[in-house]
């Protein structure tokens, strides 16, 4: 299997409920383990509920940096950008990872940055794509989401990951479908699929051999309260 | 069609959809915005209406206007803003007309905050409006149930020519889960040749329809609420809906919980059982009309000490499981108000804390 390798500063972008923020976690975590020395900035300012700063105490238990606006702002319904973002965007370090609102709304903060990507290197701009939401099962509907997030950040889209699932209702029948669906979308997108995704339970039931991009193990950390967070 | 992963707002705004409903009038308040955002895209598609009222007190009547002309009609909220919707509300009640009403609740009293809450259970159980009406309340507790709760309130509310009112907590809105969607349901409101405003030569019947709420003569106001009570009572007989959970052994303690709330509670119950401790509960999935005789009976039996309402509400739903239980075994409340859901560590601290008391 390949292997996942992520540096500077990468922006985790997709469609609304596409799981960018789990996916964004679990790449901050996966790289920290490796020895990476990593930051990951909340920029979801469209989502009130399930967004990566709920998962801040786990990411910095590891020694991952977490950038979030300030407290009293974290649980206001106000686009509070913290600051910081602009200044490790500028010097990000070994892996900065931004996780972005969902859609071309979502994706709006990324333009108001502009000034602090054009002073860095290009940046990495990943789309998380589940082929098993209503907007994007389509190569059509991805391809659509794309143009339209690439229009409002005024960046454009890099890689893709793919995250087929069904959260706990997952099966390994999806895992492979999503994986001939991202690997189509890459095809028709000339854009490389920079990994997929498979839920840690699901694993075993997975025979990984036959990807021939890498494979992102899922701990899920946004959780509703009756559900524990998988150990990242 | 097989499962999809959606977010619940979403996964109401496309039920409506296949339950026939193409008209929708909002505005948008956080944790249900999702919604007007979905529907905004999705109605035009197929052949529907979106329209952002101006304020939720115009909402409630364009809700009150399109259902008195025999449309299917529905809106969606959160809490403020169904208070501002409670006068709408309660003339549609009067009028007699069908609509559902979705609230997806926050935190209150006031602007409260925008994380989850039942706090609005004496809202939209007890009136939130004037006069001597009633909503079929009903809680889902998944996606999944959101959805057919979402499918069957069209109909329920046409049967008894009432709305239907579905209470949610924040987290039904926001959270996601796959969820798969029953075939379309084609039907039209049957009933409504004998009520609707629609213009004569659209119905089969030749007497003049005329929706009101102004009854002046004592005895027509009188014999208009007894006609109300009449229905509210047959709901009473015929759409009392609930689930139970580990009934079949001898628990000590009877959870009584709704919305997201009941399955912190499974998770308690299953926490328990693993310890060896049985733990009973009954979920209403109507909230009015309520399952007194459910939770009577699932409170009488005789291993069974006390009962208790675990809600996100300082006390609310615990008054109706007192009128149930009828003083047979002592009843008690748990519960948070701020946005964070109680985790299932807290609620068993509690538990365990009265069955040691």
């Amino acid at each position: 299997m390949v292997d996942l390798r992520l540096r500077g500063v990468v922006v985790i972008v997709g469609n609304y409920g596409s799981g960018k923020s789990e996916v964004a976690i679990n790449l901050a975590a996966f790289h920290r383990q490796a020895g990476l020395r990593v930051r990951i900035a909340d920029l979801d300012l469209v989502n009130p509920y399930f967004r990566s700063r709920e998962a801040r105490e786990a990411l910095a238990e590891m020694g991952i940096e977490v950038v979030l606006p300030p407290d009293p702002y974290l649980q206001a319904e106000l686009p509070v950008l913290s600051p910081m973002v602009a200044g490790i965007i500028r010097q990000p370090g070994e892996l900065t990872i931004l996780d972005v609102g969902g859609d071309n709304v979502g994706a709006m903060v990324l333009a108001a940055l502009g000034d602090a990507f054009a002073a860095g290197a290009i940046p990495q701009v990943l789309q998380v794509v589940n082929p098993l939401r209503p907007a994007t099962d389509t190569h059509a509907g991805c391809l659509k989401i794309r143009r339209q997030i690439e229009a409002a950040a005024m960046l454009s889209v890099t890689g893709l990951i793919g995250n087929a699932n069904l959260i706990d209702e997952t099966t390994p029948g999806e895992i492979a479908d999503g994986y001939a669906f991202v690997q189509g979308l890459s095809e028709a997108s000339g854009l490389p699929v920079v990994c997929i995704t498979v839920a840690e339970e699901l694993l075993p039931q997975v025979d990984a051999s036959r990807f021939i991009c890498p494979v992102l193990t899922i701990r899920r950390q946004l959780v509703p309260p009756w559900k524990k967070a998988g150990r990242l | 069609m097989g499962k999809v992963l959606m977010k619940g707002n979403e996964a109401i705004g496309e039920a409506a959809i296949r339950a026939g409903c193409l008209n929708y009038f909002a505005y948008p308040i956080t944790p249900q915005s999702e919604v007007a955002e979905y529907l905004s895209k999705r109605l035009p598609e197929v052949g529907g209406v979106f329209l952002q009222g101006e304020s939720e007190v115009a909402v409630s009547y364009m809700i009150f206007g399109a259902s008195a002309c025999g449309a299917r009609v529905f809106t969606t909220s959160s809490s403020p803003g169904i208070s501002l919707m409670s006068e709408g509300i309660s003339y549609i009640t009067a009028a007699q007309c069908p609509a559902v009403f979705i609230n997806i609740m926050r935190g209150g009293p006031g602007l409260g905050g925008i994380l989850p809450s039942q706090a609005d259970y004496f809202q939209s159980v007890k009136g939130g409006g004037h006069g001597d009406y009633r909503l079929l309340v009903m809680a889902p507790a998944s996606v999944q149930e959101a959805v057919e709760m979402t499918m069957t309130a069209f109909p329920l509310a046409e049967k008894y020519r009432n709305p239907v009112m579905i209470l949610g907590d924040g987290l039904i809105g926001q959270m996601m889960e796959p969820v798969e969607f029953p075939d379309h349901l084609k039907s039209e409101p049957s009933n409504k040749d004998g009520w609707a405003t629609n213009g004569m030569d659209t119905r089969r019947s030749s007497t003049r329809n005329l929706v009101r709420t102004l009854y002046l003569v004592p005895e027509e106001l009188n014999a208009h609420n007894l006609k109300l009570k009449a229905k509210y009572d047959r709901m009473i007989r015929e759409e009392i809906r609930w689930e139970t959970y580990n009934l079949d052994g001898d628990y000590r303690m009877l959870i009584v919980s709704y919305g997201t709330m009941s399955r912190v509670c499974r998770t308690v119950i299953d926490n328990f059982k693993a310890k060896g401790i049985e733990i009973g509960m009954v979920r209403p999935k109507t909230l009015f009309p309520f399952p007194k005789q459910a939770i009577y009976d699932a409170a009488a039996k005789a291993s069974c000490r006390a009962a208790i309402s675990v809600e996100m509400s300082m006390g609310q739903m615990v008054e109706d499981v007192e009128l149930s239980v009828k003083g047979l075994k002592p009843v008690h409340w748990y519960g948070k108000c701020g946005g964070d859901v109680p985790t299932p560590e807290e609620v068993m601290e509690e538990v365990s804390k009265l069955m040691a008391s």
